[in-house]
């Protein structure tokens, strides 16, 4: 029983460590855009407003 | 305060700005940090195809004044005021509100190019009246 009740704790902590690690790698990729009325919004990464507005991005972060 | 003075003064105050451009109201480059013709262009392209874009994105179509698009290999900034569009490249995750507000500087030290004085009609200008 004391074996399990390590075992689970160990992957437990495995788990917890590797999702620890991906989101520490993980970049924050995003884009923002405001308006003169006030009024903004933030676009993720999926959203068909992003991946066009970040492709047109990429033609001035490309060497 | 004329562009070029107040372009190389966010490239000294500005680690994360690596490059940065210019444009009128009507969209024509009037100063940039990059010497290669075809660079300041590309960029001033990706300005300009971005404001549009992000402005097809309000359904109200108001004026786009800024649009950041961080990505992981660097950031565009763009900003809009009084008529000037600033546009910037920046090193990867940059502090976006301490960029905007370096590129906001940079557009407010521009002057307005001061327009002709004046002259009433038959009045000789100072320096001719004095010989």
């Amino acid at each position: 029983m004391r074996r399990l009740l390590r075992l689970v704790l160990l992957a437990a902590l495995t788990v917890w460590a590797w999702r620890f690690l991906a989101a520490r790698r993980a970049t924050h990729e995003r884009v923002g855009v405001s308006y003169a009325d006030g009024s903004s919004l933030v676009l993720e990464p999926g959203s068909t407003g992003f991946e066009r507005l970040a492709a047109v991005a990429r033609g001035a972060l490309s060497p | 305060m004329d562009v070029a003075q107040a372009l190389q003064e966010l490239t000294e105050l500005s680690a994360q700005v690596e490059r940065a451009v210019v444009l009128d109201a009507e969209g024509s480059v009037v100063g940039s940090t990059v010497a290669d013709e075809r660079a300041t262009e590309r960029l001033a392209t990706v300005a300009r195809d971005l404001t549009t874009a992000a402005g097809e994105l309000h359904a109200g179509g108001d004026e786009v004044t800024r649009v950041e698009v961080e990505l992981r290999d660097g950031a565009v900034f763009v900003l809009r005021e009084g008529g000037r569009t600033i546009a910037a490249v920046t090193s990867p995750e940059p502090t976006a509100g301490l960029v905007a507000y370096d590129l906001r500087t940079c557009l407010h030290a521009i002057e307005d190019t001061p327009k002709p004085r004046r002259r009433r009609a038959g009045q000789e200008p100072k320096e001719e009246a004095d010989e």
